[in-house]
């Protein structure tokens, strides 16, 4: 085999294996993290976290506070190279789908897990907040991540359901 | 108001859709739609440019400012290899190119056809060359490339590569696949140039020495250096494996009759 | 996230009467990423998911928005901030601001 084509070789093997090996660690990694999600929703789905503005009708307050929660994510390389390539043709972006999803989630369950531990019985008012960060090249190839935020009045209540 | 607590259905915010699925289309999809309009575009290129008559590309590049690239202006190898330049186009008089030979610094044996009738050859080809013979089918080779203006159709191609590195690049995608793979495409593209090319280059060698022997010399040594040794990966890079052409070269002489057993002329391009 | 008064995300503070407003409080805070988390980073980035140096820089850094927040609702005697929004935006590379605003308020 002469040089060259080791090195062509070389430029086509690399990015192959890069993808090979992120998508199953990523995969992985996803799959453990939805299993987890879904076990700590069961565990505070009795914990009332909602987004009316006032305490439903009934409900007595002592105290309240804010909580949140939030969490960085962001893609692993296998799908930001599909989602590169989906930039070019349009469409669903299906590669984003389950990343966005598990991070709101994830933030979602913090907040919820701020409230519990300082003891309050619900929160209400929850907002869901998106942003972007820079990423450090601002050439679209340093690392960028997506921040959730999720945040909300925790509130005790003067009959505690039980 | 009562508070009943229940989860929603897993999954819903989430594609079922098997990401290598969609990975496989994509790939497969835009990798046929790149290949077509690469295509498409050099076709059209190539169309365009030999619409140019070789007139007047001649009288366009005949200034070509030299300053840009290093060219040994006062290389004393440079007046023989233009006389032997010279000797083989006489035995191609339509030729409308007034060819002039620059010698480049370098190791790497290469020789380059520009339009206008430049032809560079880099010190590393002249220190590997040993008769006359052998720099004859390489020179003569690139006026091959020259007969078939492949020199300003690879000029288009480039520009078509340019230009869809440039347009892939800026979106995100970011993929030095892209540049290889394109890479690939102008290469295997202009294999049969170099076949043609090759086939001239001996043509102008039978007619000018009698004979072919001796001829094909440095693409055998060539192919029995080739492993490992990275000098002459530059010349393999933008030429067809030795082995086929020396192949296609005997084929071409058994064919045409001429004849392989003659005395190889020594090359004097004097000491550096 | 836990303050010296009362802060709540409703125009209200359950359980509580709001007798008396003072006017918007804003805490902000701009950080640039550490260069460490971002190596980390980095290589997290390839397999994806959790940032979880990016986590902790935001929440250090909302914390910081939030607290100077309330500092400036202390300085107005509010004993709570309510109707609190947060904001996070990229200002230069690798930078980002984290915002938070609200309104100072007195309650029985
Ligand atoms: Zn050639």
């Amino acid at each position: 085999m002469s040089p060259e084509s080791i090195e062509v070789l070389i430029s086509l093997l690399f990015p192959l294996v890069l993808l090979i090996g992120t998508y199953l660690i990523g995969t992985l990694l996803e799959r453990r993290h939805f299993t987890d999600l879904r076990a700590r929703e069961e565990h505070f789905r009795g914990f009332p976290a909602i987004t009316f503005e006032n305490l439903p009708a009934g409900w007595e307050a002592t105290s309240s506070d804010v909580v949140q929660g939030s969490v960085v994510v962001s893609l692993d390389y296998f799908k930001r190279f599909i989602a590169a390539l989906r930039a070019l043709v349009g469409g669903r972006v299906k590669s984003y789908e389950p990343l966005l999803d598990r991070a709101r989630r994830e933030a979602n369950l913090r907040m919820i897990e701020d409230a519990t531990s300082r003891g309050f019985h619900a929160v209400i008012n929850v907002r869901l907040e998106t942003s972007r960060m820079a990423s450090a090249r601002g050439d679209g190839k340093g690392t960028a991540g997506i921040e959730i935020l999720a945040y909300g009045t925790a509130i005790r209540l003067a009959s505690p359901p039980s | 108001m009562r508070f009943t607590p229940r989860l929603p259905r897993d999954g819903i915010n989430v594609s079922q859709e098997h990401p290598l699925k969609e990975a496989t289309v994509l790939i497969v999809g835009l990798g046929a739609v790149f290949a077509l309009l690469f295509i498409l575009l050099v076709w059209l290129v190539d169309i365009v440019l030999l619409l140019v008559p070789a007139e007047a590309e001649a009288r366009v590049f005949s200034s070509w400012d030299l300053s840009s690239l290093e060219v040994l202006s006062d290389d004393s190898r440079q007046a023989p290899v233009q006389e032997l330049v010279e000797r083989l186009a006489a035995h191609w008089p339509e030729s409308p190119y007034e060819f002039r030979v620059e010698i480049m610094p370098g190791d790497e044996a290469n020789a380059m056809a520009l339009p206008g009738g430049l032809i560079l050859v880099t010190e590393g080809l002249l220190d590997q060359v040993e008769t006359e013979n052998e720099l004859a089918l390489v020179m003569g080779h690139e006026l091959g490339h020259f007969k078939h203006r492949d020199h300003i159709r690879r000029l288009g191609r480039v520009t078509v590569l340019t230009i869809g590195a440039a347009v892939v690049s800026s979106s995100a995608a970011r993929v030095s696949l892209a540049d290889t793979v394109g890479n690939l495409a102008t290469r295997s593209f202009g294999r049969d140039d170099e076949r043609e090319a090759d086939r001239f280059g001996l043509e102008l060698v039978q007619a000018e020495f009698g004979h072919v022997a001796g001829a094909w010399k440095f693409f055998e040594r060539l192919d029995a250096s080739a492993l490992g040794i990275d000098r002459v990966a530059a010349y393999l890079s933008t030429h067809p494996g030795n082995r086929d052409r020396i192949d296609d070269l005997r084929a071409l002489a058994a064919a045409r009759g001429w004849p392989l057993d003659g005395e190889p002329v020594s090359l004097a391009l004097g000491l550096r | 996230m836990q303050f010296p008064i009362i802060v709540t995300n409703t125009e209200t503070v359950p359980g509580r009467q709001i007798v008396e407003f003072y006017g918007v409080v804003t805490g902000n805070s701009v950080r640039a990423k550490h260069v460490g988390r971002d190596i980390m980073a980095g290589l997290k980035n390839l397999v994806g998911g959790e940032l979880k140096g990016y986590t902790e820089l935001l929440q250090e850094s909302r914390q910081e928005a939030a607290g100077r927040m309330v500092e400036q609702a202390q300085s107005m005697g509010a004993n709570a901030v309510v109707n609190l929004r947060f904001a996070t935006s990229s200002i230069a590379q690798g930078a980002a601001e984290l915002f938070a605003y609200g309104t100072a308020v007195r309650v029985e």
